[in-house]
């Protein structure tokens, strides 16, 4: 499968999953803009990673959580390619509490930059996609089951996968497919934060495959459905967690 | 021209939606501020001053005196850099 030529812009794409599928969109020839948080230094060595396998890497600095810093991104996005080809929601963000313990101020900081960013960056994106596109979303298992203190996370995923499938249907007569990824048991740091009070736990054992998900699979996904290879596929959220979600409740879950 | 501690209180402000004591002892506990009011304030900072906070460098700036003069060590590295 080749990308070569395309443009991709992948949120939150300087580190962990984000870092996998902007290094495996460039392996396959895209080149690659790495919108960041706050970290740098991080963006610039992922950007160059990219670079070295031989294509163009852009980093731009936004919270993806404010609309003006979207729209600012998209504009420079115009400027330096002109276009966009892929578009990958995968920042995320999130507050660890109960719903009893949730206040307005983490709700609203989780939905903003789980669930809003990818309408607003989605409007901006859709016509920058002049021959058709693809967007792809990162989801996690949360958004269906119950997880201790992912409550915030959890309904912002759920908001963004009903996004992803309103978006497939809206945005299909351009000729962008939209689709969604959706992680259990994935090698993350935000695996690790959210399971540091739980009980020690061998999580490659819990997975029919017998092994955790590793970035490099989501990114192998990803990277599928933005190939024409799986125009079909729309507005689907897929689960990939070696099985885990077929045989076992989650740990804490309900 | 807004001082350092003006823009920052500023932004500590916003970040609070309250007016808060910033008395040059003042820490983010003081101010009941938890950690993502301390991770908006951080942005809003990075954004106004056009710098970048390390995270290994938030021990250094636990009160508000001590981030004025963080803030202000880093606007003058900038400047010299760019000079």
């Amino acid at each position: 499968m080749s990308l070569k030529g395309k443009v991709a812009l992948v949120t939150g794409g300087s580190r962990g999953i984000g870092r996998a599928i902007t290094l495996r969109l460039a392996r396959d020839g895209a080149d690659v803009i790495i919108n960041y948080f706050r970290k740098r230094e991080t963006a610039e060595a992922t950007a160059k990673e990219a670079a070295a396998l031989g294509v163009t890497a852009h980093t731009i600095k936004a919270n993806v959580g404010d609309p003006e810093k979207v729209g600012a991104m998209f504009k420079e996005v115009e400027e330096k390619f002109g276009r966009l080809d892929i578009f990958i929601n995968n920042a995320a963000s999130g507050v660890a509490r109960s719903a009893m313990e949730l206040d307005v101020k983490g709700w609203d900081w989780t939905m903003d930059i789980n669930a809003k960013a990818f309408l607003m960056c989605a409007q901006r994106a859709a016509p920058l996609m002049k021959n058709g596109g693809k967007m792809v979303t990162i989801s996690s298992l949360g958004s269906r089951m119950v997880l201790p203190v992912y409550t915030s996370v959890g309904v912002s995923k759920a908001a963004l996968e009903a996004l992803t499938r309103y978006l497939a249907v809206e945005l299909a007569p351009k000729g962008i497919c939209v689709n969604g990824v959706s992680g259990g048991a994935v090698e993350s740091d935000a695996l690790r934060m959210y399971t540091k009070d739980m009980p020690a736990r061998n999580w490659n054992v819990s997975t029919p495959a017998g092994r955790m998900v590793r970035g490099e699979d989501i990114a192998n996904l990803v990277a599928f459905l933005c190939n024409d290879e799986s125009n079909m596929i729309r507005g689907q959220v897929i689960v990939i967690d070696g099985g885990m979600s077929l045989t076992q409740v989650m740990p804490g879950g309900a | 021209m807004a001082t350092t501690e003006e823009t920052l209180k500023g932004i500590v402000n916003k970040v609070l939606r309250k007016e808060v004591d910033f008395s040059d002892g003042a820490t983010f506990k003081d101010f009941a501020a938890d950690s993502l009011d301390i991770v908006q304030i951080l942005v809003g900072v990075e954004e106004a001053f056009d710098i970048e906070i390390k995270d290994e460098d938030l021990q250094e700036i636990k009160t508000m005196g001590a981030f004025v003069a963080y803030i202000d060590r880093k606007v003058a590295e900038k400047g010299s850099k760019v000079g």
